[in-house]
């Protein structure tokens, strides 16, 4: 009986540090950002309560509603994107390739540098006076057409492209070592089997590594609804303003534009929809199964 | 692991003993600003001579990013407890929501002593108050309405003089098109679209419609046919620009000016760093209007705010900083590396360039100098005004009505 | 491609022979390395332009002249303000943040995930949910209160401060890698250490942690980028002593009015990205397969 009471302290004790965290930084700071959302701040945050203005004001800004259409396109391609080659180029260095740590680090580096410089350098690479459409003109492959990102409605591809490039590798890392803590046996049984290997992929390792493939998705749904300085360093929001995002809204208006009352009611509106979205499948994920802890 | 553990976090502990706080022994002065560039640095370098040459000391802290990094930056210092002697701010309102929370020092007492009301134009000199107080001291004022133009690029397409009028501008812009080059090289970032499409406002429109809209906050005045006539214009400018321009920086348009690929750029002073940089030389290699329509300079510039301070020596370090601003010897040294021209109308400005020249002709007489619409207007209108005027920009099918109709829409909005 | 596949998975050593199914894994791998390394090469062969030929607007094409100005302008003597020291100016203290931050961030995470795992703690599941949700929340919207709290605390900008935010901001996802690899792992090891008798310190520290190397790698991928590359936290909360070499980044790269050097740009980011860079190529030996096999028999 006692061990299992020491065992229950120990726990508490464990968990302490992210309580505190969890309570001091994540709960203040949301109640927070809801009180303020409902005041007048402009530059600094004040006290003056002005009751729901900042939403009326948000719900009848343009920018505000091309910001959500385009989250949402975002990121299901990005997401989409991300995963598929990041499996794929995962499971491609676990062949025991030559030049691993190579091809490894090329694939990650994206992630490693400051995309605010790489972003410009895509930004260059789309453009089509400077970039790939004009070089392909220049070598006499004038029908090469690559100039989606000064385009009102296919900008927002190019920041997929380039959302794509920037995190695949880290996705790819994951799965890597996702794949890299599966028993070497399963492939020994397999092959006995006689079964093909992209049946091996799709029906014995895709379900192995679903954990992975969550934590995965999870990491990148958590990118899209921050994306920030993807969007700012290729596109700046526009062409005008038709790849605006609502992590630059909330951003923008926070400290440049001096209206923290309106940033805080978008960045409220932002999390009531990650919570609708979020809770219902964390529930299912790890609220049903009891299959833990035998305290 | 256990030992690696605990090493680690014993050396953790060693390395954050570290000492905080702003102490000032002497008259030492943390001066909090955005200027990193080169050009930018000499600048700064000058004036914090001058200050060090007067018994200070400089503490500089740069962040660059304008408005939107450094701002927030000093904002938070000075909410968390730790904030600088000295913060840039632009012009105007910005200032306004810090001053009245009672975080700033008033300068009133500093201002008399040096007589900045005789000094300054009379737009400046009520842009720098709040409420009957005088916050901040203003470095230096920034033309924001030039049209910057090629020779050799002008020269190929045959124009012989600087365009008046819109008519002329339009016909020679038509002649660069001809001449196979590119007329405007535009920048399409939301903000220089604004700069561009106010520049014609105050050009063509002219100063009264201009203040009436920015100062006033007059929404009559956006349904006349005047403003009517400058949107048209604006959106017909759409056509001599190059394929290229969405997101384009401005030192990018202004290298195709360099480069002779394209006509004219509209920017505010500080794109001459561009072309000295290049080694361009105004008047053989570059020009500047202002105008056409009506040359009225549009003003804007840097100020420096001062948190209160409890310390009494660090307050003496900020009075002998805020001297140092306003004093000729700085003003003369700042402006000449900065691009930008004193603020102080009584220096002598015989060597600063012919672009300057001309834009202080304009400040002397008031009838001719305006300040800008982010110093007249709050931020917020500013801010939301920029995404439509980029939408505009972008949108061929909005139309001239649309356009006035939703500005008046964001002007009630945002009262 | 396909036996070539399930082959050399399972094999201990590299194939020798150049199947077809070989030949297209690395003309893959090669043009996948090709879309990634595309900037990449942009940014190198700006760095080694002049400024005169970079204004010309060919960014594919090669240096006419070749010049490492940019790079030691970069390194050491670009202007970031008064002073005009370059990047290097902030580096030693990057480091002073990145490796107490990297340690505390990760150790708590990791020990908040197992103890999430596999021990039933009331509450334990909310707390896992709040912390999750406020990963998705930007982080901009944190700094108001957090500048706060820590003024009240009295730590304010000072090395402590920046190093508790990193942790903070590191543990939502950090936790959910811990969680999710622990929940991967065999309930049997597990069982059979706590029915040895050892407590949950003793199996955290010797069972668990040397078997959750791969996550521990990647963990420190992630966090070593995500802390050596902050900016907005750093200038916000280390306090002017302990600025990152990020802000002297910053300053080279976004200055608004002045003239943009693209050439010392490119190399400064470069630069910059060197750490984290060597921290994943130095990795691969982590990356090691089978750590549980042979753990568990049947």
């Amino acid at each position: 009986m006692r061990t299992a009471r020491k065992r229950q302290l120990s726990a508490y004790v464990a968990l302490f540090p992210a309580f505190v965290i969890v309570l001091f930084a994540y709960v203040a700071t949301v109640g927070w950002n809801i009180w303020i959302s409902f005041t007048d701040s402009k530059l600094l945050p004040v006290n003056t309560f002005i009751g729901t203005k900042n939403y009326e004001r948000l719900f009848n800004t343009a920018r505000w509603d091309i910001s959500v259409i385009n989250v949402v396109v975002f990121g299901v391609l990005f997401i989409a994107g991300c995963l598929v080659l990041g499996f794929l180029l995962a499971v491609a260095l676990d062949q025991r390739i030559r030049f691993e740590n190579t091809f490894r680090t090329i694939f990650l580096y994206p992630f490693a540098m400051s995309f605010i410089v790489t972003g410009l350098v895509w930004q260059w690479i789309m453009n089509p006076t400077l970039g790939l459409q004009s070089s392909a003109d220049a070598i006499g492959f004038s029908w090469f057409r690559f100039d989606w990102i000064v385009q009102n409605d296919r900008a927002i591809y190019v920041i997929v492209l380039a959302g794509i490039w920037q995190s695949s590798g880290l996705v790819m890392a994951i799965m890597l070592a996702g794949l890299r803590g599966i028993d070497r046996e399963l492939w020994k049984a397999t092959r006995i089997d006689g079964i093909p290997a992209w049946r091996v992929y799709l029906h014995i390792v895709l379900p192995i590594l679903r954990p992975t493939i969550i934590t995965a998705t999870v990491l990148l749904s958590i990118s899209v609804v921050r994306v920030y300085e993807l969007v700012l360093a290729t596109t700046g929001g526009g062409p005008g303003i038709s790849t605006e995002v609502p992590g630059k809204f909330i951003m923008d208006y926070l400290f440049g534009r001096s209206n923290i009352g309106l940033a805080t009611s978008a960045a409220t509106v932002l999390f009531i929809a990650v919570v609708i979205v979020v809770v219902p499948w964390l529930y299912a994920e790890y609220f049903r199964e009891k299959r833990r802890g035998i305290v | 692991m256990r030992r690696l553990l605990t090493a680690f976090l014993g050396a953790t502990a060693l390395l954050s003993i570290a000492v905080t706080g702003a102490h000032a022994d002497g008259k030492k002065a943390e001066v909090l600003h955005w200027w990193t560039s080169g050009g930018e640095s000499a600048a700064v370098g000058e004036l914090a001579n001058v200050f060090n040459a007067a018994g200070g000391q400089w503490v500089d802290t740069a962040i660059a990013g304008g408005g939107s990094t450094a701002r927030p930056v000093g904002l938070n210092r000075i909410l968390g407890g730790n904030p600088p002697s000295a913060m840039q701010f632009n012009t105007g309102t910005q200032m306004n929501d810090l001053a009245d929370q009672g975080l700033l020092r008033p300068l009133d007492d500093i201002a008399e002593q040096g007589k900045w009301k005789d000094v300054l134009t009379p737009a400046f000199y009520n842009a720098i108050q709040y409420k009957g107080h005088i916050y901040g001291a203003p470095i230096n004022d920034h033309g924001y309405n030039w049209i910057f133009y090629s020779k050799p690029v002008f020269e190929k397409a045959g124009i012989t003089e600087e365009p008046k009028t819109w008519d002329e501008m339009f016909a020679d812009l038509n002649k660069i098109k001809a001449a196979g080059l590119i007329p405007v090289a535009v920048g399409g970032q939301p903000w220089e679209l604004q700069s561009m499409f106010n520049n014609i406002l105050l050009g063509e429109g002219g100063r009264d419609i201009y203040l009436k809209i920015w100062k006033d906050q007059d929404t009559a005045a956006v349904k006349t046919d005047k403003f009517k006539h400058v949107a048209e214009i604006f959106a017909k400018l759409r056509n001599y620009q190059d394929v290229g321009s969405p997101n384009r920086d401005w030192n990018v348009a202004t290298g195709m000016l360099i480069d002779n690929k394209a006509g004219i750029q509209f920017m505010g002073d500080w794109a001459k760093g561009e072309f000295i940089h290049a080694n361009k030389v105004v008047g053989k290699d570059f020009g500047c209007i202002l105008g056409p329509g009506s040359s009225t300079f549009m003003m804007g510039g840097d100020i420096f705010v001062f948190p209160i301070l409890k310390d009494a020596v660090a307050a003496d370090a900020q009075t002998l900083l805020a001297n140092t601003i306003m004093s000729k010897d700085g003003q003369l040294a700042f402006n000449s590396k900065k691009g930008s021209i004193p603020i102080r109308l009584d220096v002598d400005t015989s060597k600063l360039d012919l672009c300057a020249q001309k834009g202080i002709e304009a400040v002397k007489d008031p009838n001719r100098s305006v300040l800008s619409y982010d110093v007249l207007a709050p931020q917020d209108i500013v801010q939301s005004n920029t995404d439509l005027i980029a939408q505009y920009w972008t949108n061929p099918s909005m139309t001239t009505d649309q356009f006035v109709q939703q500005w008046v829409q964001l002007m009630e909005q945002a009262k | 491609m396909m036996s070539a596949l399930t082959n050399s998975a399972q094999r201990g050593r590299k194939p020798a022979r150049l199947s077809p199914g070989r030949v297209g894994l690395y003309c893959f791998l090669v043009v996948s390395a090709a879309f990634f390394l595309l900037p990449l090469y942009v940014m190198v062969v700006t760095s080694l332009k002049a400024m005169p030929e970079i204004r010309e607007g060919n960014i594919f094409s090669l240096p006419q002249m070749w010049t490492v100005e940019a790079w030691s302008q970069a390194w050491s003597s670009a202007c970031t303000g008064l002073d005009c020291g370059g990047i290097r100016v902030g580096f030693w203290n990057s480091v002073r943040i990145l490796l107490p931050s990297m340690v505390l961030s990760i150790f708590i995470a990791s020990m908040t995930g197992y103890a999430l795992s596999f021990w039933r703690v009331r509450g334990a599941n909310v707390l896992f949910a709040v912390l999750l949700l406020g990963a998705f929340i930007p982080y901009q919207v944190f700094i108001y209160p957090l500048v706060r709290i820590y003024a009240t605390i009295g730590i304010y900008s000072t090395l402590p401060c920046i190093i508790i935010t990193h942790t903070v901001f590191g543990l939502p996802i950090l936790t959910l890698l811990f969680r999710n690899y622990y929940g991967s792992l065999p309930e049997e090891l597990f069982r059979a250490a706590r029915v040895d008798g050892a407590g949950l310190w003793q199996i955290f520290f010797k069972l668990m942690i040397p078997m959750s190397i791969p996550m521990l790698v990647v963990a420190a991928i992630l966090q070593v980028t995500g802390i050596w590359n902050d900016f907005l936290f750093g200038v916000v909360f280390a306090g002017r002593e302990n600025l990152p070499m990020t802000v002297q980044l910053n300053n080279i790269v976004n200055s608004t009015q002045g003239e943009k050097l693209y050439n010392v740009n490119m190399a400064a980011t470069i630069l910059t990205a060197l750490v984290p860079l060597v921290v994943y190529f130095g990795s691969g030996r982590w990356f090691v397969q089978g750590i549980t096999a042979g753990a568990v028999k049947g």
